[in-house]
């Protein structure tokens, strides 16, 4: 069957207001980043009212972020999608560009990576964009290809992808160079590849990830922190710890948790980074399971309805884009929460929405807000 | 495939991710939530034991032998402070302490962060007082009240109090001590360890993951261990330490005298640089290592021209010589007697060992083979290869290499001669209660609460300072021991067979003694020599003490008086040969039975750790020794010899000091052996007992009353005319309340080119009509029992019969058994 330019729902009823935004989508948007907010402030006012600073700081920095990330997610919902397209090669070169420059001694270095390029006063992740840069660029050639692909239009996707990723791979930042492989993987299949190239796809990123580990390219600290989750006790705390502490601090939440600000684990900030990579243990470990499951149903809903959109969109690009955002989001999330329960090893993914951290949610915000816009503009004609 | 188809993969591959992690958080949160509890409760509580004071051990007037003080101590809690504030803190610290910051550095810098470190263990009120008021300066720095043990009377009662220390291996097993606890490792602080710790208090804070504390969860203040009340009375334990202090220098001083008479008019120091030029040229002459070696050697207090005019001179450090001495114990200036001696020599150096005649070895060369080192040393000239740990003289052993590095050697050297040793036991014979145990040299048990100095373990380890040889010396009783024949002689009427004629009026009350014992004790010619036939026919000679003198005619109470041997060998024999006639009495063994029955050959039980048993040898015992090889009998079958020689309490024949006392009280009570016992009672701290140690019978024996009565009669004579009256000359008043038995055990027999080595021995009775009191003392390698022991005895009887100002001087008596 042959893929058409123009998409109607299946499942979803037909509007004839044409801009009514989605408000379920919107709403689970607004909830996931009220309770992260809640969650940092849980997590770092004890701290920071030990040692005697204002309990709300943290809380307050990260509320300037998500009124902009609130804001960037409205205004990047009106954009339209088809219009964007004709950018995507700027925007793509325009996030390459930044991803070189972090490597210069331009870019500052946290936690023996350089990932940072301080704007100012501010600091700015160029990584974060580079994903909706490759989003969109992939999405771009996509939409533009022969359906089955051919195998060139897969070439020419892979270095489009692999530039940044090696990119960022220097940083070193196994975590986001990864999520542009799941990424990729998805948008590929969506996108028409066929099941051989997708198998070699696959035997490639096998026989890549042994290469990266034969030819010494990847840190022994990082293969430490790989496999370090699966035996705990056998490695130096350091290289455990964290994990260690969040999955306890999860485990003995139980059904209801410990209730907010009762978490013992968490406000004896015995789970360090908590507010940024380990988030979650602050639900987990507050509110139980029943948060948790909560927390995770409406990552679903959200997911959930990423994929209404695509299946709704009107054209094959915002399709494609919607499809490699829901991936994006997914991979974050489950790579997150499973690295919090000792289920995957440490990468640094923050959790959508909820970690602490400006420029992760403005980006993330913004990349929502496109698959935003993809639904708002779903009946409009196309305007090509 | 369409979009549609390929958007629901998708969204099932989301939806498997999800309920992966759904299924995880089910297991942490429902399924397995107690475990992470507990992990999360677990690193959330910090714990801090408050040690508990230990009891106090008090005798029997209630003097406080041993107590608790609070001390104030310094701790750093690790968890509390940076690494970047060690150095400050240290040097902080030390200004306070007055100690070297690089030292406290050093202490600190553990990999444990979780531990807390005490950097002083006793502060003064100002120190404590300027820690807490700078707490700025002293980060991480807490001030805690920690019990400290006290002795408020130094060395008195050491050996029966004991000392604390650190748990070994052992302790660490028993549940309530752990490795920062202190525990008893020996007398009374050991064997009742358990009741004196004390229940440790607990404080339980609540802290975040920097371990800062937050607040306090539960708190229980630490319980006191129990008081001991002991029977000891320290009076008179003070009296006896100082006599038998006194008496070792005594015994010192006579042997010094003796070997003086020795040398030929030579006055010491002559001899000495004699014997030491005469060494340096028989080591020039023979020795291919240079010899411009400067010696740390000494020779002591010698001024004599000779020597400086020697091949090299001779510098003179006498400490260096003689190694580390006995605390307290004064030594001759010029070094003779040196019972046991660590001397360290340097290559092509030499030292000094003390003797009748001192040697000097000198160390000639060291070589190293096959990865070993052997040393080649020469004594008074003769060059001998040595190894490490080898004797240096396989036939006596007195002189070992203790340590042997690549430019020294370290020997340990024993004078044979030298009085070493004097114990002291009182028994009170009518419940076992120990009044008095010692034995000297001594030692402080303060020194184990600071953690002893690598040099007082080397000055008081050498001499055994530590140990109680009151329970742990094993030596044979000697001719203390007779009266264990007596008792058999009286009770069992059975005596030596070859009896000369008449009778003889036993005492002044003699009308009161029946007429079958008195017929018994026949007079008995009692030469300096007695001969009597073996087995095979050979005839064999043992000789009396008196020899070349003799006791002449003798009863059985002369026997005793005189400690006659060979009344007592004849007794032995004469069961030896009577020992298959058809009687139903297992002869052979008789002697053996009621030497036991008095509680000898086995430990007494008393409420004191590492007590010996001693031996009352027979023959299973000698037979299983050689099946053993043991190496501790002679070839050949047991024979009558041995028999005689347990009736003079020599052979294999070992007691301990509080056995010779038990068994005498056992005697002359009535044949009560008693449990003996130091301990009476434990209280808390409220002075409620908690716990008692009754006095206990073991066993009792079935004695005439008429035979305890004569043998004090007779105990009474050995004091009022027989061997051990030039001792207890000048007694002053009550000398006839007195009895006793003095011994002298021989530990080497003299030989051509050997002065015999003997022990001394006394056991003292007092009153003997109605004995409150049992002495035994025994001064090891001391000589003479009447002439070392018993003076000893005397003084401790005259404390104890006549008060302090009874006591008179120390004064050697004479030399007899």
């Amino acid at each position: 069957m042959s893929l058409r330019t123009r998409h109607r729902p299946t499942s979803v009823r037909m509007k004839d207001e044409p801009f009514k935004p989605d408000l379920v989508l919107v709403l689970t948007y607004l909830a996931i980043s009220a309770i992260g907010l809640l969650m940092v402030y849980s997590a770092t006012a004890p701290g920071l009212e030990a040692s005697g600073k204002d309990p709300a700081a943290e809380l307050r920095s990260q509320a300037i972020f998500v009124v902009i990330g609130f804001i960037i997610f409205g205004v990047v919902s009106t954009i339209d999608l088809v219009e964007l397209r004709g950018f995507a090669g700027p925007i793509y070169i325009a996030a390459v560009v930044p991803l070189i420059l972090v490597l210069t001694p331009l870019g500052e270095s946290e936690r023996m990576a350089q990932r940072w390029l301080p704007l100012g006063p501010i600091q700015f992740q160029p990584s974060e964009f580079a994903k909706i840069a490759v989003i969109l660029m992939v999405a771009s050639l996509l939409a533009a290809a022969e359906v089955p692909l051919k195998w060139n239009t897969v070439a020419r996707i892979l270095v489009v992808v692999g530039i940044p990723a090696a990119l960022i791979f220097r940083q070193p930042d196994l975590g986001t160079t990864l999520v542009f492989v799941f990424v990729v993987l998805v948008m590929l299949f969506v996108g028409g590849s066929t099941m051989r190239q997708l198998g070699f796809l696959f035997v490639a990123a096998v026989v890549g990830t042994v290469g990266v580990f034969q030819l010494n390219i990847i840190k022994a600290y990082q293969i430490t922190r790989l496999t370090a989750f699966i035996d705990p006790d056998s490695h130096s705390l350091d290289a455990t710890y964290n994990q260690v502490q969040s999955e306890i601090a999860i485990g003995s939440g139980g059904l209801f948790g410990k209730g907010l600000f009762e978490g013992s684990q968490t406000n004896l900030q015995f789970v360090p980074v908590q507010s940024s990579d380990f988030i979650f243990t602050a639900v987990g470990e507050q509110f139980g399971f029943i948060g948790s499951a909560i927390v995770i149903s409406l990552f679903g809903i959200l997911l959930f309805r990423l994929l209404i959109i695509a299946g709704s969109a009107r054209s094959r690009f915002a399709f494609l884009v919607t499809i490699g955002i829901a991936a994006m989001l997914a991979f974050h999330i489950f790579v997150n929460i499973g690295m919090t329960v000792r289920i995957m090893p440490v990468t640094g993914l923050p959790l959508p929405f909820m970690s602490a951290g400006g420029t992760v949610f403005v980006a993330l915000s913004a990349s929502l807000g496109l698959a935003h816009s993809a639904w708002i503009r779903r009946n409009s004609p196309v305007g090509e | 495939m369409n979009n549609t188809v390929r958007i629901s993969v998708v969204g099932l591959v989301f939806a498997t991710l999800f309920a992966v992690l759904g299924i995880r958080l089910w297991t942490m949160q429902i399924t397995e939530v107690h475990a992470y509890e507990v992990r999360a409760e677990s690193q959330q509580v910090r714990v801090v034991y408050t040690p508990a004071p230990r009891g106090n051990i008090v005798d029997v007037n209630g003097v406080k032998l041993a107590g608790t003080r609070s001390a104030l101590a310094a701790v750093v809690d690790l968890a509390l402070i940076d690494d970047d504030e060690i150095d400050s803190l240290a040097e902080n610290l030390g200004a306070l302490l007055n100690e070297s910051a690089s030292g406290i550095v050093e202490q600190l810098s553990v990999d444990n962060r979780g531990l807390q470190i005490t950097v002083a263990k006793d502060l003064t009120d100002a120190q404590a007082m300027f820690l807490l008021e700078h707490r700025e300066d002293f980060a991480g720095v807490t001030v805690i009240p920690q019990p400290i043990r006290t002795y408020p009377f130094g060395d008195l009662a050491a050996h029966v109090l004991g000392y604390i220390g650190r748990p070994n291996d052992e302790d660490l097993e028993r549940e309530d001590v752990d490795g920062t606890d202190f525990v008893g490792r020996a007398g009374v602080e050991r064997s009742y360890d358990a009741q004196l710790q004390g229940t440790e208090g607990i404080v339980q804070y609540r802290v975040d993951a920097r371990r800062k504390v937050l607040s306090l969860v539960r708190e229980a203040p630490p319980t006191a261990g129990g008081s001991l009340i002991l029977t000891l009375d320290s009076r008179v334990q003070e009296q006896l330490q100082q006599s038998l202090r006194d008496g070792l220098i005594q015994a010192r001083l006579l042997e010094m005298q003796e070997r003086e008479g020795e040398l030929e008019g030579l006055s010491r120091s002559q001899r000495i640089a004699e014997a030491l030029s005469e060494a340096r040229r028989e080591a020039a002459g023979t020795s291919d290592t240079p010899t411009e070696t400067t010696s740390t050697i000494a020779s002591v207090g010698v001024d004599d021209d000779d020597v400086a005019r020697g091949p090299e001179p001779i510098t003179v450090d006498a400490a260096e010589v003689l190694g580390p001495l006995y605390p307290g114990l004064p030594i001759d200036s010029e070094g003779v007697c040196v019972p046991v001696q660590r001397v360290a020599i340097p290559l092509g150096g030499e030292g000094m060992l003390s003797g009748i005649e001192p040697r000097f070895v000198r160390l000639d060369s060291i070589a190293d083979m096959d990865g070993e080192l052997v040393a080649t040393v020469s004594i008074s000239g003769v060059k001998t290869a040595v190894g490490a740990n080898d004797w240096v003289d396989d036939e006596r052993q007195v002189l070992q290499v203790l340590q042997l590095t690549e430019d020294e050697i370290i020997l340990w050297h024993k004078d044979p001669w030298c009085p070493v040793r004097a114990t002291g036991v009182i028994l009170n014979p009518n419940d076992g209660s120990v009044i008095a145990m010692s034995s000297f040299p001594t030692y402080d048990p303060t020194i184990f609460v600071d953690g002893l100095s690598t040099e007082q373990w080397a000055a008081l380890g050498t001499v055994s300072a530590f140990q109680n040889f009151a329970v742990q010396g094993l030596y044979a009783p000697a001719s203390t021991f007779k009266v264990v024949p007596y008792v058999l002689a009286v009770e069992e009427g059975f005596y030596p067979l070859d009896r000369g004629r008449g009778d003889k009026e036993v005492g002044e009350e003699s009308n009161e003694v029946p007429v079958p014992l008195r017929t018994d004790t026949d007079e008995y010619f009692c030469g300096g020599e007695f001969k009597f036939t073996l087995n095979d026919g050979t005839v064999q000679t043992k000789r009396d003490w008196i020899y070349p003198g003799s006791h002449g005619l003798l009863d059985l109470h002369g026997a005793l008086e005189k400690s006659c041997d060979l009344y007592f060998w004849d007794l032995a024999l004469r069961l030896w040969q009577e020992r298959n006639d058809d009687s139903n009495i297992d002869k052979e063994n008789l002697l053996q039975e009621w030497s036991r029955s008095f509680g000898f050959g086995t430990a007494t039980g008393i409420d004191l750790p590492f007590e010996k048993s001693g031996l009352i040898p027979d023959r299973t015992w000698f037979s299983d020794q050689q099946d053993k090889e043991t190496g501790r009998v002679r070839d050949g079958p047991w024979v009558g010899g041995d028999l005689m020689d347990i009736a003079v309490g020599q052979g294999a024949v070992l007691t301990t000091p509080l056995q010779l006392a038990n068994g005498f009280s056992a005697m002359v009570n009535g044949g009560t052996v008693w449990q003996p016992r130091v301990v009476s009672q434990i209280i808390n701290a409220d002075g409620e007992v908690i716990d008692e140690n009754p006095r206990e019978v073991v066993a009792r024996v079935d004695l005439d009353p008429r035979t305890v009565r004569m043998l004090r009669e007779d105990l009474q004579t050995v004091v009022r005319s027989g061997t051990a009256r030039s001792a207890f000359d000048g007694f002053g008043d009550n000398v006839e309340l007195v009895g006793g038995k003095t011994g002298t055990g021989e530990v080497i027999k003299s030989s051509q080119d050997f002065k015999q080595v003997d022990n001394a021995l006394f056991v003292g009775v007092a009153p003997i009509n109605d004995p409150k009191w049992v002495v035994a003392v025994v001064v090891e390698r001391g000589g003479g029992g009447s002439a070392v022991a018993a003076p000893i005895a005397r003084q401790v009887l005259q404390y104890l019969l006549n008060g302090p100002e009874g006591v008179t001087e120390l004064a050697p008596g004479l030399e007899t058994d």
